[in-house]
């Protein structure tokens, strides 16, 4: 971790994205005080928490792995937190209850840990770090084990309980979508710095550099390298007027939704269908440039067979320019 | 056709192995639990039918061999040795899995390279050590001895279980609010509890069978099962229907631990982690 400076407001739902091995887990964990930070200080609230014990913290978290207990049930698995905190024990069974109710798993509640499905152990999970109201809610890629449809469903769930509890989270995940659709704000880490920090319309929208740019976005943005001379990108196969800038190694970014597909002539370039998928809601067209490759996306309608030969055309108001030595955006 | 007379070949032979194997470690039990029940005379008499007796028992428990004295013996430093060693192990086990320290591989290697060095060549320094401290023929000193030899092994063998649970569980503990203690005893441990146990029922064999340190510590007062059955021989030589019966005493407790020790081991295999 380098230099990291992040301040998380009260009761936000801050998403932290990137790619393994970026920071990101590191990052919680040192927040939870599982793991210590060379220098630096640790706030939450007015408190510096540096030399607190986790436990002294107020915080809860969702492992990736659920880390639950596996010799207890359920109940008690919600009750632990209540019981090593010394909560009077005559709440205990009412709070366990309310908040399974929460998650729906009331009926699981005698069941080992073992006899249950990955989703039914991340709502356990989940309702032993909801059972005390904490002052941080830490998420440790809690939907990765899940299958995918179920992902989807626990995600809506996750937002809900998040606006309902009001409590600030910290959801650490490798998954831009996640990203983008829990989050009040994002921050992309990347190698152990923070790249950019923002809502996530603006990361989508206006990405500060070029990683952003590349790993937001699925299918993720088309980058070209190419030269930035006197408003001019000039790739190997095409040149196209953006009306700004001059850099000799440039890259041009642009996603699959701003390009549209014509006949090969009279348009901004043209090349070879390299495939065609059908995503059902679109249609996903890649056509080969000398040696980039270009995805579009087309209407659902639109067909197309391999090695035919297709134009496209570049919606120059969605292009993006980057500085190929030092990554950061070339703005107008 | 050819394939399955094959296959039925293989498979009669592995159930021969299987079969050799079982005579060869069956003969020498079968010897001892038919020589326990044979009258001396019958001893070296290889017919399968002969007048059991329980003769045998009865003198071995009786003057001079008083036999009883010895199993109290033996089951007393066997006990106190596990349940002095298991707790210690379990949290050197635990620090040695969990936390980073400097020099800690040195020390493990260490701990474990106690178990190289050959038992004859300390078992003098211990027997001047607990001669100058007044010990000798003391179960005190056969636990101090048992504790010696079974402790590194405990640790090392607790360490593999405890490595093997993943540290989500402890992790979560922590956050929820436990101490490091807590986490121990309410996480851990029980996650562990397999694999101490059948730490703990090993370490009792290592120090129920331990031979030689008790041959040169105990005499009279702490002699244990082993040194006991060297005790079987008189004028007309090896008295072997008797250290078959002793034997079969030495025995039994572990027959009913081995069988505990199976169903710990399938248990230990089975509860793993939850993912």
């Amino acid at each position: 971790m380098k230099d990291i400076s992040l301040n998380i407001r009260d009761n936000e739902f801050l998403v932290l994205l990137g790619p393994s091995g970026c920071g990101k887990t590191t990052t919680m964990r040192m927040i939870a005080g599982l793991e210590e930070p060379s220098e630096g200080d640790i706030y939450i609230g007015e408190k510096r928490v540096n030399d607190e014990l986790p436990k002294d913290r107020d915080v809860a978290m969702v492992f990736q792995n659920y880390g639950l207990y596996p010799h207890m049930s359920v109940y008690e698995n919600i009750r632990y937190p209540l019981k090593v905190r010394k909560v009077p024990k005559l709440q205990h069974e009412d709070l366990v209850r309310k908040t399974a109710g929460k998650v729906e798993i009331e009926n699981l509640l005698n069941r080992r840990p073992r006899e249950l499905s990955g989703g039914q152990r991340q709502r356990v999970a989940l309702a032993r770090a909801i059972v005390r109201a904490p002052t941080v809610f830490l998420m440790d890629e809690p939907l990765s084990n899940l299958d995918a449809k179920l992902r989807v469903s626990m995600r809506a769930e996750l937002k809900h309980l998040q606006h309902e509890l009001r409590i600030t989270t910290i959801y650490v995940t490798h998954d831009q979508i996640e990203a983008m659709t829990l989050a009040h704000r994002v921050a992309v880490m990347d190698n152990g710095i923070i790249s950019q920090l923002d809502v996530p319309e603006t990361i989508y929208n206006d990405p500060a550099n070029l990683f952003v740019a590349g790993f937001i976005g699925s299918p993720p943005m088309n980058l070209l390298k190419g030269d930035l001379k006197e408003g001019i990108f000039k790739h190997s196969n095409f040149s196209v007027g953006v009306g700004f800038g001059e850099c000799q190694e440039a890259i041009l970014g642009v996603r699959p939704e701003d390009l549209e597909l014509t006949g090969p002539d009279n348009t901004d370039c043209s090349g070879r269908v390299y495939s065609f998928e059908l995503t059902g809601e679109s249609t996903l067209v890649t056509v080969k440039l000398d040696d980039d490759r270009l995805t579009i996306r087309g209407p659902k309608e639109y067909r197309v067979s391999i090695d035919e030969i297709v134009g496209v055309r570049i919606n120059r108001e969605k292009c993006y320019l980057f500085d190929a030595v030092s990554q950061n955006r070339i703005m107008n | 056709m050819v394939k399955g007379s094959k296959n039925k070949f293989l498979d009669f032979l592995q159930i021969l192995v299987i079969l050799l194997t079982a005579v060869f470690i069956l003969v020498p039990i079968y010897w001892i639990v038919s020589g326990a029940f044979k009258q001396q005379v019958d001893i070296f008499q290889l017919k399968l039918l002969f007048t059991p007796t329980l003769e045998n028992f009865e003198i071995i428990f009786r003057s001079p061999y008083n036999l009883f004295d010895k199993l109290v013996n033996s089951t007393l430093v066997a006990l106190s040795t596990i349940l002095i060693a298991i707790p210690i192990a379990t949290m050197a086990a635990y620090s040695f899995s969990r936390f980073r320290m400097k020099g800690e591989r040195l020390m493990f290697v260490t701990i474990l390279a106690t178990q190289f060095v050959p038992a004859v060549v300390i078992v003098l320094p211990f027997f001047i050590l607990f001669r100058d401290l007044g010990i000798l023929d003391t179960r005190l000193a056969l636990v101090l001895v048992n504790l010696s030899l079974v402790m590194p092994f405990a640790i090392w063998m607790i360490k593999g279980f405890i490595d093997s649970i993943p540290l989500d569980s402890e992790e979560a503990a922590l956050v929820d609010g436990s101490s490091r203690f807590q986490v121990i005893l309410n996480v851990t441990l029980p996650m562990a509890l397999p694999g101490v146990i059948t730490a703990g029922i090993f370490c009792f064999i290592l120090a129920w069978n331990e031979f030689l340190f008790a041959l040169i510590i105990t005499t009279n007062k702490a002699v244990t099962l082993p040194v006991g059955l060297s005790l079987f021989h008189a004028e007309e030589g090896v008295l072997w229907h008797l250290i078959s019966a002793a034997g079969i005493m030495i025995m039994l407790p572990m027959f009913v631990l081995a069988t505990i020790i199976q169903k710990h081991f399938v248990q230990g295999m089975t509860m793993g982690a939850v993912r």
